[in-house]
């Protein structure tokens, strides 16, 4: 290659890019606001992005300690039923029989008799005239 | 440009230096800033299209901030440049796709539309008749470069335009440094002889500046 196809090289070198320089500069308004958006637009997907890999970090310490918190959260629930479990037969006791009958499940009657004797004792509460104040000169005493 | 887009570099390299997210946000934007609209006009002169090269811009910084942001600010001009001019492959490969089909089924491409080049606005020149021997000069060489192999314009356009260097040259184009030396050295030749043997009037004009 001669030196004067190397300086007109050059100078085409020179001159094309004057050329696309003027091109640039010469961008409509309307064209620079699109170009304008565009940045924005991928400014966006930067921060987003950011934000992102922000929560990330913060989920990545706390995801070794995820298994030990389910495992504590397991524990706990049953602890409370266990808990339930051994409230339920005092609140059946509380919310099943009469409060007029605490006295008998409080007493020191032998509740086996109780529970063979149970439908003679409901037998017997129904005898109006068991439980009728005696009659007045009836002989008796 | 080439001074302009150096001190850029170094202001980005400096601004780069610091570890706050914050700085790099900042850096990115103004290299973004930088060249957006020679992007633009490298994206018009491979698809022709206004709004297709507005697309392709916005893809390729969405791209570059979303692969590439937290390289240093040295890489981002040749991996911007490589994003580019893949996104530019891509539409007219798909354009390539629809004329065979459209070809297929016997229609054709409406070829009414006015070419975006040459209904290119003219340059901003101190007076009208400089604005229009730019505007006819930058005519020229666009429909000079389109006559080149798609390698060839795309490292002429890297290195002239762009004022990348042979080796970012070479990574934007994802090819060896020699490859870029021997496409652009054809491409100058070939320009020379278009410019030069078709006698564009006012690309001498310019020329004789």
């Amino acid at each position: 290659m001669s030196e004067r196809q190397t300086e007109r090289e050059t100078d085409l070198e020179r001159r094309a890019k004057r050329a696309f320089d003027d091109s640039v500069g010469a961008l409509d308004a309307a064209t620079r606001s699109r170009l304008t958006q565009a940045r924005y637009r991928a400014l966006q997907e930067l921060a987003a992005g950011r934000r992102s890999a922000w929560l990330g970090w913060l989920r990545l310490p706390t995801s070794p300690l995820a298994p030990a918190g389910a495992l504590a959260a397991v524990a706990l629930a049953a602890l409370l039923l266990v808990w339930r479990a051994e409230l339920l037969p005092s609140e059946a006791i509380l919310e099943g029989p009469p409060v007029a009958d605490l006295d008998i499940l409080l007493g020191d009657e032998d509740l086996e008799m109780l529970d063979e004797d149970l439908e003679f004792y409901a037998w017997l509460e129904e005898q109006p005239e068991l439980t009728a104040p005696p009659a007045a000169g009836d002989g008796v005493g | 440009m080439g001074l302009a887009l150096s001190i850029l570099r170094n202001d980005l390299a400096t601004s780069a230096r610091g570890d706050d997210a914050l700085d790099s946000g900042a850096a990115i934007e103004a290299f973004l800033r930088e060249v957006e609209t020679r992007a633009y006009r490298i994206a018009l002169l491979g698809v022709r299209d206004r709004d297709d090269a507005l697309d392709i811009v916005q893809d390729a910084m969405i791209r570059l901030v979303q692969r590439y942001a937290d390289r240093p600010s040295e890489q981002w001009p040749p991996l911007f440049y490589r994003i580019l001019q893949n996104r530019i492959r891509d539409v007219q490969r798909r354009r390539t796709v629809r004329r065979r089909v459209l070809s297929f089924f016997g229609g054709t491409e409406s070829e009414d539309a006015p070419d975006p080049l040459l209904a290119a606005p003219a340059p901003s020149g101190e007076n009208p008749l400089e604005q229009l021997v730019a505007h006819d000069a930058m005519v020229a060489l666009e429909q000079a470069l389109l006559m080149l192999p798609p390698r060839q314009r795309e490292a002429f356009t890297l290195r002239n335009f762009e004022g990348l260097d042979v080796a970012q040259t070479a990574e934007a184009m994802s090819c060896t440094e020699g490859s870029v030396k021997t496409h652009y050295s054809r491409a100058v030749h070939r320009l020379r002889e278009l410019l030069g043997e078709h006698g564009e009037e006012h690309w001498n004009e310019r020329a004789a500046d």
